[in-house]
């Protein structure tokens, strides 16, 4: 397939701080990326580059096979960008707001009504539009500001945490509309909540500190930790010795405490039965078996980088 | 209504103030104009800059500091001279109104008024002035991250721009190279060309030509610092 968006050894770098390094990867016209990462690896600023708001220090990046910096006039209406933080002008309506840059794009006043009006339908902030952006909630005013990224009818959209500030509902509804939108544009976003990541992505690409340590699928992820499942165990009281103890019973991987619970990782059943057979005196509250998930990839690092 | 009412009270404020005092010490300029007359195109031009000044913080420098909607815009496709020319238009257009109202009110405080075409030829003197200021005023939007900085720039330039441009007081009074220096800057070029138009019918062409020049080519720069500035 077509790639979108090509990165060729992009690096970048904030006063001698290495932001982004060397990263290189395409990525597939019409698909759906996410992208995730504790915080500072860069994730942002990766959006940022993409997207034309800043430069790279090194390497290319090429929006429909044209290079950003040398044909950034032609490239840039491609781009829809909805940044994390709230940057649309408090003092104008929503609605003007979004007329004001369909205008910037050379979109038609025509045009831009009609954009403008589907998309706050589906978004349901047709209330909204003629209220003051300082008098609207930030869950809204986000939506405004997907609404606006799309009013010039963009093939890539870019999206710093799309679902910021927003409630369940508007959760939903801000997905439903990617979701269609899915196929039809190219799009990219940040997220810190990882079972949105779970729900919806093509591709997941894990940044850490500037460089892209795992890139593929939930299930190819996954396939990364070997079928580990995470264990927890709730005692009516955890003492230190017994926490050691348990600790020290074979394959178990990763023991960590929280109050008078144990938690750990292990490959097989048996070590469950182990560490059961090792707390036998002890008196158990609560017991969890679950399959890993994108967060123990994120939070274990053994997890990540396969045992063998 | 707000904005109407400060329109009309700032000339009235700036005339009681400003010419009513002034006329006392100098009653009529070196070429004998009377003083309230001769300041006239002064008092709008000062009116011209602070609307100015306030545009373009609202405009432009609110908009980039506190990350409002000015990375969109730099995201559309223009380049950043084409984008620094639109803050200049728009920011002109809207204080040539200024301008123009002002001119009204204090036609009405004047003792004779001035010739019908001298209110042709102001508010376009005030564009072409405006056109420079706005420059000098953005490029200070573009370098300052602080709004303490900025205000602190802002007033500083206002105030040499007041008494260093030949508002208030002709460069005759000032000390000799000092008036020459003064009276050789744009700012300073357009209001010596105005006076020279509406009081003697005289038409310098270097003196207008030079500020044209010199805010085309600041725009240009401005364009150029901005791309700096935002690394894009």
């Amino acid at each position: 397939m077509e790639a979108s968006i090509t990165l060729k050894k992009v690096g970048k770098l904030i006063r001698d701080k290495t932001i982004l390094a060397s990263l290189t990867f395409g990525i597939e016209r019409g698909s759906l990326v996410a992208i995730i990462g504790d915080n500072e690896a860069g994730k942002s600023m990766l959006l940022k580059v993409i997207s034309g708001i800043e430069y790279q220090e090194f390497g290319h990046v090429y929006i429909n096979g044209l290079d950003s910096k040398k044909r950034r006039l032609d490239i840039i209406s491609s781009i829809g960008f909805v940044p994390h933080e709230i940057d649309l002008d408090p003092w104008l309506t929503l609605e003007q707001n979004v007329r004001f840059m369909g205008l910037m794009y050379g979109v038609d006043t025509e045009t831009v009504n009609t954009r403008m009006i589907q998309l706050a339908r589906e978004l349901h902030i047709i209330p909204h539009l003629k209220k003051m952006v300082q008098d609207i909630s930030p869950g809204i005013v986000k939506k405004g500001m997907i609404l606006r990224a799309l009013v010039h009818d963009p093939d890539i959209l870019i999206l710093d945490e799309p679902t910021a500030f927003m409630d369940a509902e508007s959760y939903r509804h801000t997905w439903d509309l990617l979701l269609r939108l899915k196929g039809k544009k190219t799009m990219l976003y940040v997220s810190q909540s990882l079972s949105e990541v779970e729900e919806a992505h093509d591709r997941i690409l894990v940044l850490e500190d500037g460089i892209i340590t795992l890139d593929g699928s939930l299930d190819k992820l996954l396939g990364s930790t070997f079928d580990y499942h995470q264990f927890q165990i709730e005692f009516e009281e955890l003492s230190e010795d017994l926490f050691q103890k348990l600790s020290k019973v074979p394959m178990v991987k990763n023991p960590s405490r929280i109050g008078n619970s144990i938690h750990f990782y292990g490959r097989e059943r048996n070590v469950f039965f182990a560490v059961l057979n090792a707390a036998a005196s002890a008196v158990m509250k609560d017991i969890s078996v679950n399959k890993l998930g994108l967060q123990d990839l994120m939070d274990a690092k053994f997890a990540r980088d396969g045992i063998h | 209504m707000i904005t109407f009412s400060f329109m009309v009270i700032l000339p009235l404020l700036l005339h009681v103030s400003i010419t009513m005092v002034m006329k006392n010490i100098f009653i009529q300029s070196l070429d004998k104009i009377p003083y309230e007359i001769w300041v006239f195109p002064g008092i709008v031009l000062t009116i011209a800059s602070m609307s100015m000044y306030s545009i373009i913080y609202r405009d432009m420098f609110d908009l980039r500091i506190h990350k409002k909607s000015f990375l969109p815009m730099t995201l559309t496709p223009f380049t950043k001279t084409q984008l620094i020319l639109g803050f200049l238009i728009t920011s002109i257009i809207e204080t040539t109104v200024y301008v123009l109202i002002a001119m009204g009110v204090l036609t009405i405080l004047l003792p004779n008024s001035l010739d019908w075409s001298d209110y042709f030829i102001i508010p376009i003197f005030a564009f072409l002035y405006s056109f420079i200021l706005g420059n000098i005023i953005i490029t200070f939007s573009v370098l300052t991250d602080r709004v303490s900085t900025y205000i602190f720039t802002s007033v500083t330039m206002f105030l040499v721009i007041v008494f260093g441009s030949g508002i208030l007081v002709e460069f005759e009074f000032y000390p000799k190279t000092i008036g020459i220096i003064l009276s050789n800057l744009p700012l300073s070029m357009i209001l010596t060309s105005l006076r020279g138009i509406i009081f003697f019918n005289r038409f310098d062409w270097t003196l207008i030509i030079t500020p044209i020049v010199v805010a085309i080519v600041w725009t240009w720069m401005n364009g150029y610092l901005l791309k700096r500035k935002l690394r894009q």
